[in-house]
């Protein structure tokens, strides 16, 4: 049990799934196209948010075997978010059906937000891997911190897309909250121990 | 281990479900008071009428009390729109989000 759930290829497995979902119910004709745009773009957000929430839940917990285990994952799970925004965008060309038709969406703030973090996530991907690692060595960090402005156009982009911010606020919410958990602790005067100055 | 596989696997099952229950919910952005169902106009009498002025109709359905139509305009905008299910009156009509149309008081 424990080799399979540590395999790499079982992670891939699990976070292919919902897209096999997605898209046998597409192929069925149980999903229409225009309404692939909706699970396609949650998952991706999900994943964009489980990816990021992995990092300040092992600042306020601490290191638990289980945040190891994702946080060795943690790389995976971004690039999937990336994927899914990928099938997103190709579900929305289909639905939109000409160039014309996309680009004359493009002034309007809930797409291009969408389009920007696109763009923002793209260069992530591209450098989720050993090698680019081990090349950009500091740099490296710098790229994955366009998650930050990329989570923040998402959240935008959801909001206005859908004119209403409860289902894009709510799932933006735990984040916000460790991130404020985690500010709050630094803000906090560090207490001197009992030996100190003694 | 075994229980965070679990919990993992039953987290994603369930977000896939809900994800794949929930398709593009639309509420609330206007409500129609419009008296019981039977009162209504036919709602495919709504898509024949818009048809007629030009518009392509994907899709629609009843929100909030009214007739909500997904389609394409005249003009070549993909739009979500809300009409008055007795009087087929438009009421609200909004590209991604976007606003271009809004009868007063709804
Ligand atoms: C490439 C540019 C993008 C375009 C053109 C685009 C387009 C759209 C459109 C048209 C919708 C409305 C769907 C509907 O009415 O049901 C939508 C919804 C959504 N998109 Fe995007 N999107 C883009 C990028 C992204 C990215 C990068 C993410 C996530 C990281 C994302 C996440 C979402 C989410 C969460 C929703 C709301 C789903 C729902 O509740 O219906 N999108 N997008």
């Amino acid at each position: 049990m424990r080799t399979i759930i540590n395999s790499v290829r079982f992670v891939w497995v699990i976070l292919a799934l919902p897209a096999l979902f997605q898209l046998h119910g597409w192929w069925t004709g149980a999903i229409d196209t225009m309404d692939m745009l909706h699970p396609t773009g949650e998952t991706s957000a999900r994943l964009m948010i489980a990816a990021m929430l992995i990092g300040p839940l092992a600042g306020v917990l601490g290191p638990r075997r289980w945040l190891l285990w994702l946080l060795a994952r943690r790389r995976a799970l971004g690039v999937a978010a990336f994927g899914y925004a990928v099938l997103h965008l190709v579900f929305y060309a289909i639905d939109m059906g000409s160039l014309d038709a996309i680009l004359g969406e493009l002034p309007i703030a809930s797409i291009w937000t969408g389009w920007l973090a696109l763009a923002l996530m793209l260069p992530m991907a591209l450098t989720s891997n050993q090698r680019s690692m081990l090349w950009l060595r500091t740099a490296w960090k710098r790229v994955q911190q366009l998650a930050y402005p990329a989570a923040v156009l998402t959240l935008l982009h959801w909001w206005w897309v859908h004119d209403g911010a409860t289902a894009a606020v709510a799932h933006f919410a735990p984040l916000a909250f460790l991130w404020l958990l985690l500010a709050l602790r630094r803000l906090r005067p560090i207490r001197p121990s009992p030996q100190a100055g003694v | 281990m075994r229980s965070l596989f679990i919990a993992a696997a039953f987290g994603l099952a369930s977000a896939t479900a809900l994800s794949l229950s929930a398709p593009a919910e639309a509420t609330g952005k206007v409500k129609c008071q419009a008296g019981p169902q039977s009162g209504w106009k036919n709602v495919e009498a709504l898509k024949a009428q818009l048809v007629r002025e030009g518009w392509k109709v994907t899709k629609a359905k009843v929100d909030g009390g009214c007739y909500e139509v997904y389609g394409v305009l005249p003009t070549g905008e993909k739009v979500e729109a809300y009409f008055h299910p007795v009087s087929f009156e438009k009421l609200y009509v909004a590209q991604r989000g976007k606003v271009l149309f809004r009868k007063q008081g709804y």
